[in-house]
């Protein structure tokens, strides 16, 4: 796999204001590339200045091989971007919306009639077709915001935050589309999202906050980095476990006066190999489990902070 | 090429297809042909009257008819020129609100292909409502009477109505990069609006006015087109009254009509001839566009 997008050491100040501050990271082909952070963490921001839409104050970038700043109509021919808010017209059908659309990029009324085609046996399209976009609902608005973006059949498709503002199950719907198409396309996805699930698939994960880069990584690496979990073990109140206890040293059942102790460990490794930990005490330990750490956990120590 | 012809559409479709947009920019037009039923050309006949001096007999009253509704439509185009292009070109400020604009300059076009494609639907979308005006007018005029016009005048009609909605286009082309928001800008239409039927005469002639408030009015492009509309709709009738009088008050009937309805711009001091109007338009037009390009030239910079 080869890197589609490089970014050294941009920045993006607004006077005083740093929106970006001084990040790096690469994205490979065909790979789920999640940026995670709040509202006003610099996500937006970096789409924008990727997709040439705001300028850099300092940095470089290239996107598919073209330097940004130089190759700029090279880089627009070659992405799509599905913006946080919709961005097409409420009065137009769908039809009109995606034709005016396709000829910014010089596409053919044919050409643009193929794609609608195609568009039609991914996302089931046809009885919204000549809907006004302003009637549609929200989930059936971002199938068309998707399928805006797809019409210049981009190597990169930027989502920024695609998911904001929809229901769960219009979520989930969307989120199919962007599976079946990663699938069926092997396109490179740049999302950025507040959502902690939706990173949960993602290949490589960059958190920000206040503009610059707290941590990158695979989904695993992060958890396993940031929030190893709890191990959990539960005992009847007795000598042997209050001997026990003594013997594991910083660690306290949940509460001290109850007839039973719940252990709760958050740092698995404590206990080294935890099945010979469980198998050494299988006569006080009464029952246990084991919660993996998730994307939450990495975020809140990382940034302390919670998302949604 | 394709890009722009595309974008170009795309804000011809949003303009057209909303009807009550449609409607909203033509509420001024409406408004001069309401209050004209009611009671503005009762005002005009009588105007025309105080000016007869005994000439009743010669004059006919189809004649004076022709005039009075003529003056009428001059009105209606007149205030169209205005609103229409206004109307279109709020697409400018919603595409920027909405952060349309992104989308537009995400993609292979040309930023002078994206603002030229705003200036070119605003000109084609007043030319094609003051059009559809004036020659829905000049036919029912023509089933009242003779209109006294040849091809060539009712071309030059259209050449003006060009010419109006080019310099009324770059005008609020700069007009509206100053709204932030469509709620500013829809507050600005409605003050615009009020204003459009007193600035180009249609309510009251400019003549009516202080001679500040007349140079004032006649800043505006709008009015010089509204002044050269009344004069090349009118030429023939006023010249066929002539006739009629037969040289009987040394043209001072006609003379009078043309200080009244203001066939002549009054600025500094001085009527400007129909020639001087057209230059004034042209140059004020470049001017505009000039302006216009480096305005937007900056506002379109990536920030």
């Amino acid at each position: 796999m080869s890197a589609v997008v490089e970014v050294k050491n941009l920045v993006k100040k607004y006077k005083e204001h740093v929106a970006v501050d001084d990040i790096s990271f690469s994205v490979e082909e065909g790979e789920l590339f999640a940026f995670l952070g709040e509202n006003g963490a610099g996500k937006s921001t970096t789409i924008n200045i990727l997709c040439t839409i705001l300028e850099k104050t300092s940095g470089e970038a290239t996107i598919c091989g073209y330097e940004l700043g130089k190759d700029d109509d090279e880089i627009r021919k070659s992405i799509g971007i599905v913006f946080q808010n919709s961005v097409l017209d409420n009065k137009l059908t769908v039809k009109e919306n995606l034709y005016t659309r396709g000829s910014y990029y010089g596409l053919s009324r044919a050409e643009i009639a193929d794609k609608l085609k195609e568009y039609d046996e991914y996302f089931e399209m046809s009885e919204i077709w000549n809907r006004r976009y302003e009637k549609l609902s929200g989930g059936q608005r971002r199938r068309v915001d998707i399928c805006r973006a797809l019409l210049n059949d981009p190597k990169i498709l930027f989502l920024d935050e695609p998911t904001t503002g929809l229901d769960p199950k219009s979520r989930r719907l969307v989120w199919d589309y962007i599976d079946s198409l990663r699938k069926k396309r092997k396109m490179t996805i740049f999302l950025t999202t507040h959502y902690m699930e939706e990173t949960r698939d993602a290949d490589h994960v960059v958190i920000m906050d206040h503009g610059k880069i707290m941590c990158q990584g695979t989904p695993a690496e992060l958890k396993s980095k940031y929030a190893p979990g709890h191990f959990i073990w539960y005992t009847a109140k007795s000598p042997k476990a209050e001997q026990l206890l003594t013997q594991l040293e910083g660690e306290k059942a949940i509460d001290m006066s109850a007839p039973k102790y719940d252990v709760d460990h958050y740092d698995i490794s404590i206990h080294g190999n935890i099945t010979e930990f469980l198998y050494q005490h299988k006569d006080v330990i009464t029952d246990y489990e084991i919660i993996k750490g998730s994307m939450d956990d990495v975020f809140l120590n990382i940034t302390g902070k919670e998302l949604e | 090429m394709k890009g722009f012809i595309g974008l170009t559409k795309r804000h011809l479709l949003l303009y057209f297809k909303d009807i009550q947009s449609v409607v909203f920019s033509l509420l001024t037009s409406i408004i001069v042909f309401v209050l004209y039923l009611l009671f503005l050309k009762g005002t005009f006949v009588d105007a025309i009257n105080s000016v007869m001096n005994g000439l009743e007999s010669i004059i006919n009253s189809k004649d004076i008819e022709m005039l009075v509704n003529g003056i009428l439509l001059t009105g209606i185009m007149g205030s169209a020129m205005i609103t229409v292009p206004y109307n279109c070109l709020t697409t400018v400020v919603k595409d920027r609100e909405n952060k349309i604009d992104y989308d537009i300059s995400a993609t292979p076009m040309k930023r002078w292909q994206i603002i030229l494609s705003y200036f070119v639907s605003s000109v084609i979308s007043a030319f094609v409502m003051t059009a559809i005006i004036f020659t829905i007018g000049l036919i029912t005029l023509n089933a009242m009477g003779d209109t006294c016009l040849s091809v060539k005048t009712i071309i030059k009609l259209y050449g003006v109505i060009i010419l109006g909605a080019i310099s009324a286009t770059a005008f609020f082309m700069i007009i509206v990069l100053f709204f932030k928001s469509s709620s500013a800008c829809a507050a600005f239409f409605g003050m615009l609006s009020a204003a459009t039927g007193f600035v180009i005469g249609a309510y009251i002639p400019v003549s009516q006015f202080s001679d500040s408030v007349q140079t004032a009015c006649n800043i505006f492009p709008a009015s010089h087109i509204t002044v050269l509309f009344r004069n090349t709709l009118l030429s023939g009738v006023l010249e066929k009254i002539n006739n009629d009088i037969g040289g009987l008050d040394q043209g001072k009937f006609a003379e009078s009509i043309q200080d009244i309805f203001s066939f002549q711009a009054y600025m500094f001091g001085e009527h400007l001839k129909t020639n001087m109007s057209v230059i004034y338009t042209c140059v004020f037009a470049s001017i505009t566009i000039i302006v216009m390009t480096l305005l937007y030239a900056k506002t379109y910079k990536r920030r």
